[in-house]
């Protein structure tokens, strides 16, 4: 499934954003099909739009309105859903998780990001950025999964220095196993909250490349 | 004591005299009046119907300052019934017994109206009087012969009538003036102490400051203005930069914030802002606020390496409900951290090729 071309939608109210994340996609090698929607959500589930392989989705269309509606009406009929949004707190990156997005984004965090997000998005994966990363390590709601003292160690690396090298020499352990780590984590959080068809694909696909256990997933659920 | 409580006790001690003088003058000096004077009457009964009344109003009176209790709604009641008692009293006195001893209740009666004004502004009272002898007047007017040996027992008596309760309210008002005063002074007291102490605290808190610095910016300085010190010195530069931020730092460490930590590792951040350093900082959960000799630990590996960064540094801040830790990556060169000053502080470092990235934990005890 090497080059195989990857479509995203886009849906933002600011034409800027729009445009950079454009540019982004076609500087990416190999590019990204960027397909603009502009602020209306109905381009992302009509004409060409309601082909693409990812939808990059602006939470807040209406300013102070965070749309979780949406974005679970988008998850439920099997769309993967970046999530890019201005909001930093952690209740709100955390809940865009528990919906089913499969990555959830900050707007500082550019195209180090935001591309690998659509790409693995793209595959039906989780991408977890430093800022989701750092949101899943704070994490302190009364049912978030249990993770083991290395996964939490790993979050707090990957989110204090927003580079997988730096994490892998500094535990002493491989960029692959810092991927892995991070990985198990979104797995246990897909096993936990609001059933979603994204979350279980992530975590058959985690079962099957053998980033986790059955016995292990069912260990940390609270 | 409180200034309302000293307030209290006094207006206390008034009412309570009050109500002796009001009992002494209607139950004890009325009645000896009225029982020598009954074979002058020609209505006794009404005559016992007002003193009945007046006694019911200080009975009254009585049981609320027995029960520490103010007047209340009975207030209105309490004197239409004095009015009320002097009103019959007056009518039904006989021919030319006018301010005489027959008239008993000439005197009594505002003595009753005082015990129920006497907290009340000195102008209500001052009305109660007056209305009260312009019914003693309207009477002897109207229903009495009015000849001078009648007039001049009505205003000699009146002197004694309304002097002595008008006397018992100045007392109250000036009393109330001096409560009020002295409460005042109190207060004043209390805020001049208040500002000393502050004043105090602030100075010691200078003192602190200037002990803090004279460690490490006081040698710089020194050396600076001596010229033992080259500010073409990158190595000068650097301990420049440094002692600017810790400065920073320590005029932020008295600020009001919800959020100490991150707001002098904002002040910290800003230092490398201005040295066109481009600076993320983000934090992550809830931590309680660390002492401020933690925070210095914790900040200080941030603003070693903020200060002397590069081109780009990123600070974070994760925090749980006890233990918070702060790291920072920059390009910045590597160089010993002095070791915390406090035990529950660990540090930690780790260079990268040209990156640094420096941890501080604070672990709650």
């Amino acid at each position: 499934m090497a080059a195989e071309l990857i479509t995203a939608v886009i849906v933002d109210d600011h034409a800027a954003i729009a445009a950079g994340v454009r540019y982004w996609c076609e500087q990416a090698d190999p590019p990204i099909r960027l397909l603009d929607a502009g602020d209306r959500l109905a381009g992302v589930w009509t004409g060409e739009g309601a082909d693409a392989d990812v939808v990059i989705f602006d939470l807040e269309l209406v300013p102070g309105k965070p749309d979780f509606g949406e974005l679970r009406r988008l998850v439920d009929s099997g769309r993967r859903v970046v999530v890019y949004s201005q909001h930093a707190d952690n209740a709100t990156a955390i809940k865009c998780i528990d919906l089913g997005a499969l990555a959830y984004l900050t707007k500082r965090e550019g195209p180090e990001h935001l591309v690998p997000a659509v790409r693995v998005a793209a595959q039906g994966r989780g991408y977890t950025a430093p800022s989701l990363s750092g949101a899943l390590a704070a994490d302190d709601t009364p049912d978030r999964p249990r993770l083991s003292p290395r996964e939490a160690e790993v979050l707090r690396a990957w989110f204090a220095s927003s580079s997988k090298e730096l994490v892998a020499a500094k535990l002493h352990i491989t960029a692959k196993t810092v991927d892995t780590y991070i990985a198990r984590v979104r797995v246990k959080y897909a096993n936990v909250g609001r059933a979603a068809s994204t979350k279980s694909e992530l975590i058959t696909r985690a079962l099957d490349d053998g980033v986790i256990t059955l016995a292990e997933l069912n260990e940390t659920t609270p | 004591m409180s200034d309302d409580e000293t307030r209290a006790q006094l207006q206390r001690g008034l009412r309570i005299a009050t109500l002796i003088l009001a009992v002494l003058t209607v139950d004890v000096l009325g009645l000896i009046n009225l029982v020598r004077g009954l074979d002058s009457h020609d209505f006794p009964a009404a005559q016992f119907a007002a003193f009945a009344a007046l006694t019911a109003v200080l009975v009254t009176e009585a049981v609320l300052v027995v029960r520490r209790r103010p007047w209340r709604t009975g207030r209105r009641l309490a004197i239409a019934v004095v009015l009320a008692a002097s009103a019959l009293s007056y009518l039904t006195l006989p021919d030319g017994k006018t301010s005489t001893t027959v008239d008993w209740l000439f005197g009594a009666a505002n003595w009753a109206g005082a015990v129920v004004l006497l907290d009340r502004p000195f102008r209500t009272f001052l009305a109660f009087l007056m209305t009260h002898e312009l019914l003693a007047l309207a009477n002897l007017v109207v229903f009495h012969e009015v000849n001078r040996p009648a007039l001049v027992r009505f205003s000699t008596g009146s002197v004694t009538v309304l002097g002595l309760p008008l006397l018992m309210a100045v007392v109250a008002a000036v009393l109330g003036g001096i409560a009020a005063e002295a409460a005042r002074a109190a207060r004043e007291l209390e805020q001049a102490r208040t500002a000393e102490a502050a004043a105090a605290a602030a100075h010691r808190r200078r003192t602190q400051r200037f002990t803090e610095l004279s460690d490490t910016t006081v040698p710089l300085l020194t050396g600076l203005a001596d010229g033992s010190l080259a500010p073409s010195d990158p190595v000068v530069q650097r301990r420049c930069a440094i002692e600017a931020a810790r400065m920073r730092r320590l005029f932020a460490e008295t600020d009001t914030v919800a959020n100490p930590l991150l707001h002098e590792l904002r002040h910290c951040a800003e230092i490398a802002d201005r040295k066109g350093v481009e600076v993320e900082l983000d934090a992550r959960g809830h931590w309680p606020t660390p002492p401020v000799a933690v925070r210095r630990d914790l900040t200080d590996a941030a603003l070693t390496a903020l200060a002397t960064a590069g081109s780009w540094a990123r600070v974070t801040v994760v925090g749980s409900s006890d233990s918070v830790s702060v790291s920072v990556v920059a390009d910045c060169a590597e160089h010993a951290v002095p070791s915390p000053a406090t035990p529950d502080v660990r540090i930690e470092i780790f260079g990268n090729g040209g990156t640094v990235w420096m941890e501080a934990q604070w672990q709650r005890s």
